[in-house]
Parts: structure tokens; C-alpha cells; sequence
């Protein structure tokens, strides 16, 4: 009897937990949901487009889940979801840099067939050639990123300088302007993240110099070009620089922050921080310029692309709707829905001439000729690899553990070792 | 008669236990013997993610890698310098709440605030406190002249690491507090009583009779902060991110990214499973040391 009243406990225990995980198989019956993982911060303005989906397709619905606001928190949840391959996801919200890894990792559905001639000449060429991996397209860009230079217009005006273009104009524009600690001359983001390597390849490439080029793999990274890039960002900070020493710390938001409470006169970021600077309270409202990264020789720089776009998982049981889903979210009408409130800048050529869109960001007009000289992250597999061996000895040789030729030096070598074995 | 009995009681209580036995066979076991297998492997991202056995060879990846030596380096220095920091304010904190005084019972809850924190969000608050600019850190110290130019804590190797062990300390000296208060409070006052009349002063009470009698307690809190701070990812996850220049990277971040950034299942398996026996060894250690302090 005991014995008995024992087993019944145990095989109980054993199976309580089951019911629960066969909950939502019904919903799928009633018609086709999607999923898609978000940034929680984004999911407001993804309902609209969300509701006028189910709207154009009955039956169908896109589910969206809440995910962490930072990026890297969000790539290892992607990672781990199309891992475990059962289909949570039938589509990926991606950054610009997953498309080779996810692709590679054979993750995504490619889209070349769904996707022709006339579909591709709508987006910006760069943001939609960041999707191809090996000749196949995997991605379509959604909202797109390029790094700019914001000045303070009032000071410069005020002290009678040009808007710098070259390095030693920024220099000097800072330095002239600047009365540290109140108020510094440059900001950017030097923490140990992809950041970094955002504003450091411009640098780089101001200086004529090159990463990784994606076709022979070859690395530029221990050449004079690049120490010249390095030791820009080294004299910035260093005491007497044009940069606060805490900029070895600072991601996006803290020199946002900063800039928007006046206490700098230049500062590196991305698009979002225009509308952001302009609201009421932002103590540089109205007084705002940007321009395209300097250069050397003063010809207008290549900001690092970045932005987010739309793929298909390879293991979604619906990749028809996904499809269609994509094609909703590129077209004018969804990406007046998603950019005109948040301020992001739109991936279709045409939304930059939209009067609707120009009404809500005025700013779109300025970011067309800067999108369309933006440099992409190398495409390889191993991106985040050689990403990371960037990070560690940029940051190395900003805190003066490395000197800048030792920092290059063996980020050169590591990164062809990562290379070397790559796929 | 009996001898069935007691059979029989024998059965229920291995059947009582099978669920529990089972379930955490099935969640902890299964998956930390698949991450053991895995070490063994070379799974990494190829075309797709392919897996082959490669025996020792992962495994022996990490004696040629700079950046594993350094993260072990780190996580030894961070676990020595955080336990140690925790383990001396705990005794402290953990002595003061042991006398009686006025709202004692209010203190000891409000104590316990910062170990009952999500790490996430106290970690973001502590890069925030020392932040540069904004952070309070630098405040403090600058308005009490102890610095004259602000620090930028986060953006140097031995601050940030500074910085990291603070912090944790901040979390976890209430849980360490908690463990000896309890300890203490097992230790007989008539013990002292006596010391006392027979006049023993504070410190030779302390040092002679409650310190031997908290061995028990001090052994506890010692190996699980150790084993927790061995293994620390979220508070530097959020506040260095493991820089700078990967002077603060710790064994469970470096696993971390070699899993989900790089696709490296293999590799970071086999990182894994090495911190992991360094670990083992470290608790091995302490129980070892303790016990034969017990029997001296």
C-alpha cells in the first residue's frame, strides 16, 4: 500500500511539469503565427507593423518577443535559439556583422529567389550587399546605421572655424574649443566592444588603410596606415588630448549623454542621436551640425555601416509567410510606420525622399550622401573572432599596456591566424 | 520481522528520492556531462556547425593561448581579492550585528539589501558609480581631496579590476555576514562568560574561543564565495566587459564568447571543464586545510 502510494508520488513528480510544455500547440490550428525577437525598446513601434501584417494577410500573425537592449545580449540569444534548431524563430531581427556567422553556421534560408532585381534596387546598395554571403542573399536591411561626425555649429560659428574634414581640423577645432574637464573636444566610444572597432575603422580608413580585405584576407592591420589611425585615437586621450580619459570606458550612450548635456564640441556616433540632441531639454538643441568622418586629405570619410535587417530561420515552418513578412516590412509604407516615430534612419533609397518621413527627421536628407559612401565590416565567417582580437589590443594600447606598433603587430598576427582556418 | 521493515523503509525512501534524483540527473547531469563530452571535440562553426573527436587536442588549445592564461590569471586574482575582502568586512559586519543595540533587527534586514539585488542591475549601478564623469566615486573622493583629477576607474587594468572586486563585495559581504552571524550565535556565551571572569580580554575571547568555534562557519562561507567568484560572469559581463584590453576577461566570459560569438563549441567546452577542475581543486583545498586545523 505505502509502496504503492510512494511510486504514485514518484512517477507524479515526474510528470507535473509535462502538461505545461505542450500549452500553445493549439494556437498554430486556428492560422499561421510567426515569432521574431526584438529589443523590448523597439517593440512598440514593431506593433504597428505587426497589426497592418495581419491586416494584409488573414490568418496570419507575428508574434514578437521581448529581448534585451543590447546587442551582444541579444546575439547569444539568436545564437542559442536557431541552435537548438526546433523553430522558435521564423525570422531574425540581425545586425549588420551576423549575416556571415549565421549564414555559415547554415541558419538562415537564403533569399535569392524570393527576392529579384526589382526588390534589390529599392534598398541602399550598401545595406543590402551587407546581407550576401559566398553570392547568396540572406539578409534584407531594415533600418540602417552610419557613423557621423556631430559638431557644436554655435561654438564653431561663434569662434569663426569651419566645420572640421581632416584629422589635424578636428584636432585643432577641439582643442581651441575645449576646456577640460567642463567641456571636451572629442567624444567616441573606446570601450572594449564592436564600437570601437566602428569608429576605429573609420579612422583607419581616413588614413588610408585597411582591416581585412574580404576577397584575399588580407590584413592591413600592421601597416603605417594603421599605426598613424591608432596613435590618432592614442594622443586623443592621452593627458593634454582633445578626449577624456574615461572615453576608454565609454559606449555609445555615455558620449551621448555628455554631448547632450553640452559638455563636448565633437562627438562620433550614429543617426539616432540627432533626434535625441534635438528634443526639448537637450542642452545642444538647435545647435547641432554633422558631417561625414574626416579624412586625411579633407575629402568627406566613409562611416562604418551598421543597421539591422530581416532574415529567414532555416528551420521555420513557415517560410512562405516569413517571406511575406520581409516584403511588408520593406516597403515605403512600413518603414514610414517604424522610422518616422523612432527617428531610425530607413533602409529603401525612396523613404529618403519620402515627405512624410522628411516631415517627422528633416535630417534624413543630410544622411542620403553619407549612406551612400559607408564602408561595411568585412564579410567572414569568423567576424566576431577577429572583431574581439581588434577590441583587446585597441583597448590594450589605448591604456597603455601595448605600445601601438606591439597592439598592431599582434592583432595583425592573431587576426591571421583566425583567418587562416576559417571557412 | 524487523528485517523486512526496515528493508522496506529502505525502499521508500530510495523511491521518495528517485524524482528529485531523477530530475536532477536529467538538468544538471546530462548537460554538464554533454558539456565534459563536448571538451573532447573539435565542434566549431565550418560549413554549419560540424563535430569531430579530437581527444586531447581541444583541450591541450588552451596551454598555447595567451588570452586563456590571462582570463585564469584573472579570475584567480579577482576570486583571491574578492573572497578575502568579503571574508574580513563580513567577520566585521557580522560581529557588530551579533551585540544587541537599538533597531538590530531592522539593520540585519536592511544588510541583507544588496546580496538580494539582481547582479545585472547593481553591476550597471556600480559602473555608473564609477563612470568618470557622472560617478560618485570620483565625487566623493575629489571633494575629500583624496584625488585631484578624476579616474577614469573602468579604462584602466588595476581600477577596473579594483572596481570589479569592490562592487562584488558590496553584493556579496551581506551574504557572507549572514553565514557568520550564524555561526556566531552558536557560540555559548557561558564559554565567555567564563573567559571573562576569568579575565580574558575582548581580543583574547575573540582570538581564543570565537574564531576556533566559527572555523565550521568561516570554511562555508569561504568555499562558496570562492566557488562563485571562481566562476563570476555577470558582474563582468555588465561592467568591463572584460577590458580593458582584456585585463578584467574572466574563464566564464572567455567560455561564454567562445560558445555564442564564436561557435566554438568545442573550445569552450573544454575551457569550461578546465575552470571547472581548477575549481574543484580550490574547494579540495580549503576543506583539506580546514579539517586538519579542526583535528590540531
Amino acid at each position: 500500500m505505502n509502496r504503492r502510494r510512494a511510486w504514485t508520488a514518484a512517477i507524479l513528480a515526474l510528470l507535473l511539469p509535462v502538461p505545461a510544455c505542450h500549452g500553445d500547440e493549439g494556437r498554430d490550428r486556428a492560422g499561421v503565427t510567426l515569432r521574431m525577437l526584438v529589443p523590448a525598446n523597439e517593440r512598440p513601434f514593431w506593433l504597428p507593423l505587426a497589426e497592418s501584417f495581419s491586416r494584409a494577410r488573414p490568418g496570419v500573425s507575428l508574434e514578437l518577443e521581448e529581448g534585451p537592449v543590447p546587442t551582444d545580449l541579444r546575439e547569444s540569444l539568436t545564437t542559442s535559439a536557431l541552435l537548438s534548431g526546433d523553430g522558435a524563430f521564423d525570422l531574425v531581427y540581425l545586425d549588420v556583422t551576423w549575416t556571415p556567422k549565421l549564414a555559415a553556421a547554415g541558419w538562415l534560408r537564403p533569399l535569392d529567389d524570393d527576392f529579384g532585381e526589382g526588390k534589390r534596387a529599392e534598398l541602399l546598395p550598401q545595406a543590402l550587399a551587407a546581407g550576401i554571403y559566398r553570392g547568396r542573399l540572406y539578409r534584407l536591411p531594415f533600418r540602417t546605421d552610419v557613423g557621423l561626425l556631430y559638431y557644436r555649429a554655435d561654438l564653431l560659428a561663434a569662434a569663426g572655424i569651419a566645420p572640421p574634414r581632416t584629422f589635424a581640423q578636428l584636432e585643432e577645432t577641439a582643442r581651441r574649443l575645449q576646456s577640460p574637464p567642463d567641456r571636451w573636444g572629442f567624444l567616441w566610444q573606446g570601450a572594449q566592444y564592436e564600437g570601437l572597432v566602428c569608429f576605429f575603422l573609420e579612422v583607419l580608413h581616413g588614413h588610408g588603410g585597411f582591416w581585412i580585405e574580404p576577397e584575399s584576407l588580407r590584413v592591413g592591420l600592421d601597416r603605417p596606415e594603421a599605426e598613424a589611425a591608432l596613435a590618432f585615437l592614442v594622443r586623443a586621450r592621452a593627458p593634454g588630448g582633445i578626449s577624456p580619459p574615461g572615453v576608454a570606458a565609454y559606449r555609445e550612450e555615455e558620449t551621448r549623454q555628455l554631448f547632450q548635456g553640452g559638455r563636448a564640441v565633437l562627438l562620433r556616433s550614429w543617426p539616432y542621436v540627432w533626434r535625441l540632441a534635438q528634443r526639448e531639454g537637450s542642452a545642444v538643441a538647435g545647435r547641432l551640425g554633422v558631417l561625414p568622418v574626416p579624412t586625411l586629405s579633407g575629402a568627406p570619410g566613409s562611416g562604418t555601416l551598421g543597421g539591422w535587417g530581416l532574415a529567414v530561420a532555416r528551420a521555420s515552418r513557415h517560410p512562405a509567410e516569413a517571406v511575406a513578412f520581409l516584403r511588408h516590412a520593406t516597403s515605403l509604407e512600413s518603414q514610414r510606420l517604424f522610422c518616422a516615430p523612432t527617428g531610425f534612419a530607413p533602409a529603401r533609397i525612396d523613404a529618403y525622399s519620402d515627405p512624410a518621413l522628411l516631415a517627422a527627421n528633416p535630417f534624413l536628407a543630410e544622411l542620403l550622401p553619407i549612406h551612400a559612401s559607408a564602408t561595411a565590416r568585412p564579410v567572414v565567417a569568423r567576424y566576431a573572432q577577429a572583431s574581439d582580437v581588434l577590441q583587446r589590443h585597441l583597448t590594450a594600447a589605448l591604456a597603455g599596456l601595448e605600445t601601438t606598433r606591439e597592439a598592431l603587430a599582434a592583432a595583425a598576427r592573431e587576426t591571421r591566424l583566425v583567418l587562416g582556418d576559417s571557412p | 520481522m524487523t528485517g523486512s521493515l526496515a528493508r522496506r523503509a529502505r525502499h521508500e525512501r530510495v523511491l521518495l528520492l528517485l524524482p528529485v534524483v531523477l530530475l536532477l540527473a536529467l538538468v544538471v547531469g546530462v548537460p554538464a556531462l554533454r558539456v565534459v563530452l563536448l571538451g573532447f571535440t573539435r565542434t566549431e562553426l565550418a560549413d554549419g556547425v560540424v563535430s569531430s573527436w579530437a581527444g586531447l587536442a581541444t583541450h591541450a588549445r588552451t596551454f598555447a593561448d595567451g588570452r586563456f592564461l590571462s582570463a585564469l590569471r584573472n579570475t584567480a586574482v579577482f576570486t583571491s581579492l574578492s573572497v578575502s575582502l568579503e571574508v574580513t568586512l563580513g567577520m566585521a559586519l557580522a560581529l557588530l550585528l551579533d551585540r544587541s543595540f537599538r533597531g538590530r533587527g531592522a539593520l540585519r534586514a536592511v544588510v541583507l539589501v544588496p546580496w538580494a539585488l539582481p547582479t545585472s542591475v547593481m553591476a550597471l549601478a556600480w559602473a555608473w558609480i564609477f563612470h568618470d564623469t557622472f560617478g560618485m566615486a570620483n565625487d566623493l573622493l575629489s571633494r575629500l581631496g583624496l584625488i585631484e583629477a578624476p579616474v577614469a576607474w573602468l579604462a584602466r587594468p588595476a581600477t577596473a579590476m579594483a572596481a570589479l572586486v569592490v562592487a562584488d563585495a558590496w553584493k556579496t559581504t551581506p551574504f557572507v555576514a549572514l553565514i557568520l552571524l550564524a555561526g556566531l550565535q552558536a557560540v555559548p556565551s557561558e564559554v565567555l562568560e567564563a573567559a571573562r571572569v576569568d579575565g580574558a580580554g575582548s581580543w583574547q575571547r575573540f582570538r581564543r574561543i570565537t574564531l576556533p568555534l566559527l572555523v565550521p562557519s568561516l570554511v562555508v562561507a569561504t568555499l562558496f564565495r570562492s566557488i562563485q567568484a571562481w566562476g563570476a560572469f555577470d558582474i563582468v559581463y555588465v561592467m568591463t566587459g572584460g577590458g580593458p584590453g582584456g585585463s578584467t576577461e574572466t574563464l566564464s566570459l572567455y567560455a561564454f564568447q567562445s560558445w555564442f560569438r564564436y561557435l566554438d563549441f568545442g573550445y569552450g567546452a573544454a575551457i569550461a571543464v578546465q575552470g571547472m577542475l581548477v575549481a574543484l581543486l580550490l574547494a579540495a583545498v580549503v576543506v583539506k586545510l580546514a579539517s586538519r586545523r579542526e583535528t590540531a
